[in-house]
């Protein structure tokens, strides 16, 4: 790499962009390790004072020495403006290290924009913020994704109740773990009813069924499962993904569910299970078609969408309807193109399995079904409530 | 020594010299009583908190298993605090005082083996971050501070140097005190539904900040009275869903409060300082390293829990009863630097330390292994005043 270009390109930050140039962010914006970055700066204003061109550079310094204090000898570490340079050395007894910190045009009042400027650069490396520093450690190794899924099929193979229960405490999962498994189990549950009616039977008989199942808590708690396979059902690849976390809540809250232990098999068998049921949408070989394309998109869907839906999930429990909107516009905005409702009926998806097509597929499903499936829990609602009032006026 | 006799209190005699040994109990009158709060015949306006309880009415008392005995004589009912195992000597009055001529605590508890490195390593021990303060202050100290122990600062020397911390210990508080603002309970639901608790956006500097730690060096993170984990001792630590950029990494260690841990064969106990500014509190003692050796010497980690400090109740064993003596013992949060070696009768070395609160002194230290000894460093940066 040509040693002149990155003074040239100093000279551009600080003079014609303005910028507080410090080391960190030199070394980050060239690529170069921190100490090069330093050396780099440190060129710079060698030279630009010896040009003495005119435009004024203010240079802070880095000083780090020992300091003689209340009788102990303490280290200390500052970042001082150039001018207050000498007078810091001259207080340290002895001086371990003095570099450039940072090169810039105007003169700083306090060190507020230098920490913004690393603050603001670190930020966009997150992932790599030890790439160009002197310290390398071999142990500071990040948990690879591949622990993710194993961790999932063995989650899927104990109970429901384990799940809920060691959420918190799977040590091996990023976060991941525990929600995918709790969502093969409603999906199972949910595969197994579709098996068994073997048509696209109305969401109502399977959310029924469901509401049967999942009932062993309170008719307003099973609200949620039954809802949850509406939005199923309605929704495509949505809905897939959206089982992934309304039945995690769900699932948190009723321990008391029963439900099939997962095989993982389930999994696979699991992403068609919304599709299937989508009442009259679509057709068989529509379904099969994308039970295959789903089979393989699933884990990177669930992989990828879960951390969007993670903070969903909390608000899932109380705000279905509102959930859904948020979901949908959610996904409006990890699509690239949201598609408009007309294409409902051609919601079918192309053969070329991408998710961008799935999504969008599901989305529009999902905005149609939204209006049906919110039609049907006020109805509920109004029932329930019905209900509680009728069963409060005996009860006092 | 020997001679004396060792007496239950139901078996004294009144006149006869003995030895008692049994729990103190220091009846204050300004301590905060819960139940004198809520009771409504006392009409009582809940206590401010203050400083220092002690009054010079306190008195002291000494049970056993089966009674108690009110001390009085050569003791310092000023500077015990309540849950300190004593034994004193003396005698029984006629009025059913005991009398006390000397008492003496536990003492350092038994010596571990030696097994420290051989050549220089150091942990940075680092308390009271007071993330999400609202004030920027400390910010770039911290940064500086991150950034020497990841090896971006400094001089070739310097990083080298930085290279041998083969551990940073954050003792507690990591968030600040402003994070915990209870104004939510209190206003009306329709002004606080989309605000976000103060703890959320420092929870998320915290993780950048962990982030940037754990891709060069093991971190251990205690919790501390303003974190988000439970109130009571022993502190559970952190939830890692709480950190998620940085517990990918497996250098990041969410421990307990307190915490005892062998770094590279060296024996570390410490807490995040509740315990010592607890006693602080009830006792005229007001060095935080005095009352950490004092602690020491009491053999127990905190005597004032559960009495003044929450803690869980523990019912068959108690674990803050120190039964070797650590190496390095530490707590967190305290007003300065502070540190001392302790040598023990029995051949025991220990390094006192008292490790600031960063957010106002911007202070961490450093502990060589190899020697055991300490080095405060101090980060600055500078600001519209000419301050150094």
């Amino acid at each position: 790499m040509a040693d002149e270009l990155y003074l040239e390109n100093i000279d551009e930050f600080v003079t014609d962009q303005n910028r507080v140039v410090t080391y960190k962010w030199l070394s980050y914006t060239l690529g170069v390790h921190v100490n090069q970055a330093k050396q780099m700066l440190y060129d710079y204003v060698e030279r630009k004072r010896k040009e003495n061109s005119g435009t004024q550079l203010h240079v802070t310094y880095l000083v780090a020495g020992n300091l003689l204090q209340n009788g102990h000898v303490c280290h200390k570490i500052a970042v001082v403006r150039e001018d207050k340079l000498e007078a810091m050395k001259s207080k340290l007894s002895t001086i371990a290290s003095v570099h450039v910190y940072s090169i810039h045009k105007a003169l700083l009042k306090d060190s507020s924009p230098l920490y913004n400027t690393d603050y603001d650069i670190v930020k966009t490396n997150l992932h790599n913020c030890s790439k160009f520093s002197a310290i390398h450690c071999d142990a500071a190794v990040p948990r690879m994704q591949p622990d993710i899924p194993r961790a999932q099929t063995s989650l899927q193979g104990s109970s429901q109740r384990e799940n809920d229960t060691d959420a918190p405490s799977t040590p091996t999962i990023n976060g991941h773990g525990p929600l995918a498994a709790k969502h093969p189990p409603q999906q199972h549950k949910g595969i197994m009813e579709m098996f068994a009616a073997k048509a696209a039977s109305k969401p109502q008989d399977t959310n029924k069924e469901t509401k049967a199942e999942a009932s062993g808590v309170s008719t307003a708690s099973s609200k949620p499962p039954t809802k949850n396979n509406i939005i199923n059902n309605f929704f495509g690849k949505a809905a897939m993904n959206k089982l992934k976390v309304s039945p995690v809540p769900e699932q948190s809250k009723e321990e008391k569910e029963v439900v099939k232990p997962s095989v993982a098999v389930g999994e696979p068998e699991s992403s068609p299970n919304p599709v299937v049921e989508k009442p009259g949408k679509r057709t068989e070989s529509a379904r099969i078609q994308q039970k295959d394309r789903k089979s393989k998109m699933k884990h990177l869907d669930r992989l990828d969408n879960e951390e969007e839906r993670d903070p969903e999930n909390a608000k899932k429990k109380r705000k279905r309807i509102k959930q859904l909107e948020s979901d949908s516009s959610d996904e409006e905005d990890v699509l690239p193109s949201p598609t408009p409702e007309e294409e409902k009926a051609l919601s079918p998806p192309p053969v070329a399995a991408l998710k961008t097509e799935l999504e969008p597929a599901s989305m529009e499903v999902s905005a149609g079904g939204r209006k049906r499936k919110r039609k049907r829990v006020l109805k509920s609602k109004m029932f329930i409530d019905k209900e509680e009032g009728y069963m409060g006026k005996a009860g006092s | 020594g020997e001679g004396v006799l060792v007496r239950k209190l139901s078996e004294l005699q009144a006149g006869e010299k003995c030895c008692v040994v049994g729990t103190l109990f220091k009846a204050m009158q300004l301590q905060p009583s819960i139940l004198q709060e809520i009771s409504e015949e006392h009409n009582l306006v809940p206590q401010p908190p203050l400083p220092k309880y002690i009054q010079p009415s306190d008195e002291l008392i000494l049970e056993d298993e089966l009674q108690r005995i009110k001390l009085e004589g050569a003791i310092d009912v000023q500077r015990l605090v309540t849950g300190t195992i004593l034994a004193v000597y003396g005698s029984e009055q006629d009025d059913g005082r005991f009398l006390v001529e000397d008492h003496c605590l536990a003492d350092l508890p038994p010596p571990l083996p030696w097994n420290g490195p051989s050549s220089d390593r150091f942990v940075l021990l680092a308390s009271g971050l007071g993330l999400g303060s609202g004030s920027g202050e400390a910010l770039l100290s911290t940064q500086l501070l991150v950034d020497v122990v990841t090896g971006q600062l400094g001089a070739e020397g310097e990083q080298s140097c930085a290279a041998s911390i083969s551990r940073v210990i954050l003792a507690g508080n990591l968030l600040s005190q402003n994070t915990q603002g209870r104004d939510t309970i209190n206003k009306a639901k329709y002004l606080t539904k989309k605000t976000q608790a103060a703890s959320v956006e420092a929870m998320k500097m915290l993780d950048e900040i962990l982030l940037q730690l754990c891709t060069s060096v093991p971190v251990d993170v205690m919790p501390g009275e303003f974190d988000p984990t439970n109130y009571t001792l022993p502190q559970q630590p952190l939830h890692r869903c709480m950190l998620p950029l940085a517990s990918t990494y497996a250098t990041l260690r969410l421990v307990t409060n307190p915490y005892q841990a062998d770094l590279d064969g060296v024996r570390f106990l410490g807490t995040s300082g509740q315990n010592v500014s607890d006693i602080f509190k009830y006792s005229s003692m007001d060095d935080y390293l005095e009352i950490l050796e004092w602690t020491l010497l009491a053999g127990h980690i905190s005597p004032t829990a559960p009495d003044t400090l929450g803690c869980y109740p523990f019912y068959k064993s108690d674990p803050f009863i120190l039964t070797e003596c650590p190496q390095v013992y530490f707590c967190g949060n305290a007003p300065r630097f502070q540190s001392k070696l302790l040598q023990g009768a029995e051949g025991q070395r220990v390094l006192l330390l008292a490790v600031p609160d960063f957010s106002t002194t911007q202070t961490a230290c450093l502990v060589n292994l190899r020697d055991l000894t300490c080095q405060p460093v101090t980060f600055s940066g500078f600001g519209a005043e000419d301050e150094d």
